[in-house]
């Protein structure tokens, strides 16, 4: 198939960028971007979450607010907050690897949701993307801001959103492993194996021809339909409460029958054109630079190649002492206990390092997107990047969340500064996600506890 | 609806002894009327009433609500059935002994019994009006062990497939086989029809018969007596180009049966009399790489000498082998290479403490020698084999009707897939697709590889169902039999039964569960409960402090990964979990008592635990019962390694998460988790040694703390006699000094663990101080006191709690009131013989809450 002049160019573009920063993983990577219907001039808007557990260091205020005790001219170094007054960001050591990027990124303090409040002390990361109130009316959760998007616009792109996670699948109530929700007790299983997610995002039919994957796909529709009736007559045989749970069957079948459709139409523009080298899909959590790395990249990957405009990366989970990530911090700092221990007992060397750490990794991923040109910008003046926790200093709050707002400079986001919501001007985290949804064009007036917008993020 | 009685009861609890601090009991007036009250016959409502006016309500009343308990208007509801739980929280505290708090007037003990028998028989009455109400959805997916031994029971052979489905949800100290957690998703329908297609691919083979891969390779008879040989695999670093390397595969098949031989014989220096030969197969195995991906085979206890070589024989799927995919050479791909790796596992404990032997060499420990070893896959001893044979049978039918045949091979590959009888419409649906798929597949093996593949998305198969059928559905009994003891889908016996309408026979269900239990397959039951049930998972995480425990697990001592943990090797912790698997299946064998997990005359051990432990000597990896004496401070659960690692910080004990432990696990509370809002504190030890923080210490925060107090002096008390118990599960009950700062492993001056255990011995001159008042007032010290105090105090708690598990792990949900009385039925059953545990999980499966359908 012959390339058009705007993949050439992208392609030549994506290389230069690559090596011109010297990016380690991804420098011997060619992309060849998918023939989807987009021109430079109007560039796919996207949204990406990242979840960070256990909060963050503020010795200057433990209930994640600046505390009225602490000296105003003196701002902790390690602290996570870069600087101690609301206004233009100044960088400490905890935020420096953000301060190149000073005017794609904002602070927010002072913001949380409601329905966390009265969860857990390690529970409150369910709700981050949604918002729910998971202990008084929606104890199955609710649908998080990335699938609102996908349901408006996900039809647009090859798949309509992308769920990772650093330890995978859905978690349990009050231990969810997963940011993303269909609804209410539809929890979206995050995949956290870098081959698994390569493949199935650039190799989804495993080599077979177009038309071989076309044919099957054809006849998986009627299969799929057959099994449908098939199983509504086995539905109605069961009592009630059991037809609610195999609803959640029937919708599940529905749902792939209907990507079998999706992905049926999208059969007929090629695949982006990947080459894995330098991209070290076998990494695993005890190289752990490497592999949120690569957790990262794979959604740079998703969202340069436009297979995806919504991705959501649990960073983290509050519930993670049967997993690898439990150890995340001895691996990452030499720190001889659970990570979790860090949250508890905050050294302040050990502590500071590991959000410093934190951010390095999430400022690697902000820098691709800003380094890689894109209509008259790049892509982060196009994505909205969303980025913190559910727990301030004191890690077993639900209250007034450290939030790191970057990108989406042509989506009408400004940045720059940090903005403080406490006292009468204190509003719902919810606001925020008002504010992104619409910059995303999807246009909600409310979600979840939301009162209004954000304006004072965006251009006048 | 939470199943957990308690956690009301703990918040309960907590309140009245916070209340107590500021309530002097002089300021309590005694109701002069209350024992007149009492001293009726005719107990009623009233009664009680006064009772819970006099003693409880002043905590939990109108003004104060602690622990969200108010008992003011309780009884209001002549029904009982809003308030059944409440009222559970008030027997079971009442029973305890442990409200009033020991500073309030105590009720006489003859008060109380009164109002735990009233409770009771209210209970009693609710549970069975109860019963004429409709039972709980049941509806629920597989959970991903059970879907992945479905399989392997559906086809006759494993696919370890659980990697590739999304992580089945979990949550500590519960069962995840309930509705509430088992979802489905388009994710999963997804992988599920990948995975069915690709088990088929593997049951259905093609018709002609396959080339068959086979590999040899023989190495050097070399002699016993000089030095390391290419023929031998020692203990330590091997050579290269010898046995130890493992020999690659010339080429191997995607799918098919494999077996692999092995002549192998065992040197044994003196004192030796056997050693553990495992087989790996995979990636060739590299130290500098900790992700290469291999498999274990097999493991056989070597105890034959050279001069008498035995051929040993392995088998499985060459498909759950991980394979090196092969690299590009000239843009050429090079095929997918597979190594096989013999390893010698002896050990004894001390093999990571190279100086215990002074100038160590492999020949002065266990060698295993290899004379040669061949893989051959598939195998073709009958072709096709018996996995194509089953879905594909021979028949006339074929040439003469071949849609008749496809037909019958629906139906009987569905009436197992479901596992029950299934209508000729169900079966006309795939009939139907079968006719769909066929133009597009040359050969009847294709077009019915994707066929069934679709009965294996089918909710019939996918789904734990009940449907309105039968009020006495002996089928759902089946199942519910199956994957409560197998974790997986009935056998043809247990069909058969169903199909006779025999499985309401209690004798006949007796009879199933002992053969049941009697499986192989039990071992999934056994462990999926164990694990789930103790919280066992976390162990394995624990980040074990290296300075404090230099010589635990083994480390990589040179190159790139220089003092990671050494890869591709089981090590003691994989073996510390074993144990108490093997420990909870040996009770089930035995039929032994529950309360042998408070404490036990044995323990299943192998030579590195014995050693761990330091009881009696014994020699191989296997594990097997071995007596104890009281010096061994072992016996029961409390003492596992698997336990205390798992609830310790990995450089310390923690006396709360053993607390916790205690409580949740063996006691059945539900201990809440920290509620919002309550400060973290520094209570774990953290980045050295010696600040682990000291039990004092600890305590003192949190009395110093009342948003911590309100709980943990409740909990806390529970988790100090688990301090003889260091944080790799030892029993080292002597501490240093005061102030005095241990100084960790140093090979200068130490030498070797034995000089380490030398200094550590000379410091170490204080007993610990391991005695704890309970909230009982009971006064324990060490373990050894906990553990009697547990049995006589607390038996009939712990029996409950372990009984009220198996039911309700065997049903698949958690446990509301209406199983009360099939709970208390079944201990009444069962305490004659000393609450049995074969005897309860019999009893359960003949119990009404476990053979009646939902209609």
């Amino acid at each position: 198939m012959a390339s058009k002049s705007w993949q050439i160019k992208r392609r030549e573009v994506l290389k230069g960028a690559g090596i011109a920063l010297g990016l380690p993983s991804l420098e011997a990577m060619t992309i060849k971007r998918a023939g989807a219907s987009l021109s430079p001039k109007n560039p796919p808007k996207r949204m990406m979450i990242g979840y960070i557990a256990y909060g963050t260091y503020m010795p200057d205020g433990q209930s994640g607010v600046r505390s009225k005790t602490h000296p105003i001219d003196q701002h902790p170094e390690w602290s996570w907050w870069p600087c101690s007054q609301p206004g233009e960001l100044t960088f400490n050591k905890s935020s420096e690897p953000f301060k190149d990027l000073k005017n794609y990124v904002s602070y927010l303090r002072g913001l949380d949701h409601k329905g966390g409040w009265k969860m857990g002390g390690h529970s409150s990361g369910d709700v981050f993307a949604t918002g729910a109130d998971m202990t008084e009316t929606e104890k199955t959760n609710n649908i998080s801001i990335d699938q609102v998007a996908a349901n408006l616009h996900g039809h647009e792109t090859r798949y309509r959103s992308l769920v990772l996670g650093t330890e995978g699948g859905t978690g349990s109530y009050g231990s969810s492993k997963t940011l993303s929700h269909r609804g209410p007790g539809r929890p979206i299983p995050s995949m956290h194996k870098p081959q698994e997610i390569f493949n199935r995002l650039f190799d989804p039919y495993s080599g077979k021809g177009i038309e071989q994957v076309r044919a099957t796909l054809k006849r998986e529709a009627s299969i799929l339909d057959l099994l449908l009736e098939h199983s509504k007559s086995f539905h109605r045989k069961l009592g009630r409460q059991d037809q609610e749970k195999m609803d959640e069957y029937l919708e599940s079948v529905r749902s792939i029958e209907k990507r079998v459709e999706r992905t049926s139409q999208w059969t007929h523009e090629p695949l982006p054109v990947m080459d894995t080298k330098g991209l070290n899909l076998d990494v695993a959590y005890k190289e752990p630079k490497e592999y949120i790395r690569c957790m990262y990249d794979l959604i740079y990957l998703a969202f340069v190649t436009d297979s995806t405009r919504y991705a959501t990366l649990m960073l983290e989970s509050e519930q993670s002492s049967t997993s690898e990530m439990w150890n995340y911090a001895t691996y990452v700092l030499g720190y001889k206990g659970a990570t979790h221990d860090i949250a508890h007992k905050r050294p302040e060397d050990y502590s500071g390092q590991w959000d410093r750490w934190r951010a390095e990794q999430h400022a690697y991923f902000l820098r691709r997107l800003r380094d890689t040109s894109e209509g008259d910008g790049n892509m982060l003046d196009h994505t909205v990047v969303l980025w913190g926790s559910a727990h301030p200093h004191a890690s077993h709050s639900t209250r007034n969340y450290p939030i790191h707002l970057a990108g989406g400079n042509r989506l009408g986001f400004k940045h720059g500064r940090l903005h403080e919501f406490i006292g009468d001007k204190k509003v719902p985290l919810a606001n925020l996600f008002v504010s992104m949804l619409n910059a995303i064009d999807v246009p909600v007036a409310q979600f979840a506890d939301s009162t209004g917008s954000m304006s004072e993020l965006m251009k006048g | 609806m939470t199943t957990k009685y308690s956690v009301r009861l703990a918040q309960t609890l907590l309140i009245y002894c916070v209340l107590a601090s500021f309530t002097g009991a002089n300021e309590f007036v005694r109701n002069a009327t209350f024992e007149d009250t009492f001293a009726n016959d005719n107990i009623d409502e009233a009664r009680v009433q006064t009772f819970l006016e006099t003693y409880c309500v002043k905590c939990h009343g109108s003004d104060q609500q602690k622990g969200n308990i108010s008992l003011n208007t309780i009884g209001r509801d002549t029904t009982f059935k809003q308030e059944i739980e409440v009222w559970e929280s008030v027997l079971e505290i009442l029973e305890s002994g442990e409200m009033p708090p020991s500073s309030e007037v105590q009720p006489k003990s003859s008060e109380r019994q009164i109002v735990i028998s009233w409770i009771e028989t209210q209970l009693r009455k609710s549970s069975h009006s109860a019963k004429v109400v409709h039972r709980k959805s049941v509806t629920r997916r597989l959970t991903n062990i059970e879907y992945q031994n479905t399989l392997r029971d559906l086809f006759g052979f494993e696919l370890e497939i659980i990697d590739k489905l999304p992580k089945d949800p979990t949550k500590p100290y519960q069962f995840n086989n309930t509705p509430e957690l088992m979802l489905i998703g388009p994710e999963q329908i997804d992988r599920y029809l990948e995975i069915a297609r690709q088990v088929l691919a593997s049951a259905i083979v093609d018709p002609q018969e396959p080339v068959v891969h086979k590999t040899r390779r023989e190495w050097l008879r070399h002699g016993l007596d000089r030095g390391l040989a290419l023929d031998e695999i020692g203990v330590y670093g091997n050579r290269r180009h010898s046995v130890s390397q493992g020999f690659s595969l010339k080429s191997f098949p995607k799918t098919g049966d494999f077996r692999i031989r092995v002549r192998a014989s065992a040197i044994l220096p003196p004192g030796h009399q056997m050693v553990p030969l495992r087989l790996i197969m995979g990636n060739d195995i590299q130290i500098n790489s900790s992700t290469r991906e291999t498999r274990e085979v097999g493991v056989v206890q070597l105890a034959n000498t050279p001069d008498s070589p035995r051929t040993i024989e392995f088998t499985g799927r060459i498909e759950n082998f991980p394979p090196l995919p092969g690299k590009m050479v000239n843009e050429k791909q090079q095929p997918a290479r597979m190594t096989i790796t013999p390893q010698n596992i002896f050990d004894d404990g001390s093999l990571n403490d190279r100086y215990s032997y002074g100038n160590l060499r492999n020949i002065d420990l266990p060698r295993i020698v290899i004379e040669w070893m061949e893989f051959e896959s598939p195998i073709t001893d009958k072709w096709p084999p018996d996995h194509h044979t089953s879905i594909l049978f021979e028949s006339p039918l074929q040439s003469d009707d071949l849609n008749a045949y496809v037909n019958q091979v629906i139906k009987r590959f569905m009436t197992r897939a479901y596992r029950r009888p299934v209508d000729p419409e169900e079966v006309e649906i795939f009939f139907q697709i079968y006719e769909q798929v066929k133009s597009e597949f040359s050969t009847l093996e294709g077009a019915m590889r994707e066929t069934l593949a679709m009965v294996l998305i089918s909710p019939q198969f996918l789904y734990h169902t009940e449907t309105e059928r039968a009020p006495d559905d002996h089928y759902a009994i089946a199942s519910r039999l199956s994957y409560f003891l197998w974790a997986s889908m009935p056998d043809e016996e247990l069909l058969d039964l169903a199909e006779k309408q025999q499985l309401n026979d209690p004798a006949v269900i007796e009879k199933q569960v002992l053969r049941l239990l009697g499986d192989e397959r039990a071992e999934s039951f056994i462990r999926n409960f164990t694990m789930q049930w103790l919280n066992l998972e976390k162990m394995k995480t624990v980040p074990i402090n290296r300075d404090r425990f230099p010589r635990f697990l083994y480390y990589v001592s040179a190159g790139e990964r220089a003092g990671t943990e050494m890869p591709y090797l089981p090590t003691v912790r994989d073996y510390l979990l074993e144990e108490t698997v093997a420990f909870v299946g040996e009770l089930i064998r035995r039929n032994a008592s529950v309360l042998n997990i408070v404490d036990s005359d044995f323990a299943m051990l192998n030579q590195r635990l014995a050693s761990h432990y330091g009881t009696k000597k014994i020699q191989g990896t296997h594990f097997r019962a071995v007596p104890l004496s009281p010096e061994d401070n072992l016996g029961g659960l409390l003492t596992h390694g698997s336990v205390l690692i798992g609830n310790g910080t990995g450089t310390a004990a923690h006396p709360i998460y053993r607390a916790v432990w205690l409580r949740e696990a063996i006691l059945g509370d539900e201990v809440p988790e920290p509620p919002a809002e309550v400060p973290a504190l520094s209570d774990s030890a953290g980045e050295s040694a010696d600040r682990a923080f000291t039990i004092a210490e600890l305590l003192a925060q949190h009395r110093n703390v009342e948003s911590c107090n309100d709980c943990h002096f409740r909990l806390d008390p529970w988790g100090i006699p688990f301090e003889q118990y260091n944080a790799i599960g030892q029993f080292r009950p002597m501490v240093p000094s005061e102030g005095i700062r241990v100084s960790v492993f140093d090979k200068s001056k130490h030498e070797d663990m034995a000089g380490y255990q030398n200094y550590l011995d000379s410091i170490n001159v204080n007993s610990l101080s391991s005695e704890a008042t309970l909230p009982n007032q009971a006064t324990v010290s060490g373990v050894r006191g906990l553990k009697k105090h547990l049995l006589s105090n607390y038996a009939d708690s712990i029996v409950r709690n372990i009984t009220r598990r198996l039911l309700s792990y065997g049903m698949g949900e958690p446990l509301d009131h209406h199983d009360w009385v099939t709970l208390e039925s079944i201990m009444e059953q069962t305490e004659a013989g000393g609450h049995r545990l074969r005897d309860i999980i019999i009893a359960i499966c003949k119990s009404d809450s476990f053979t009646a359908n939902s209609n």
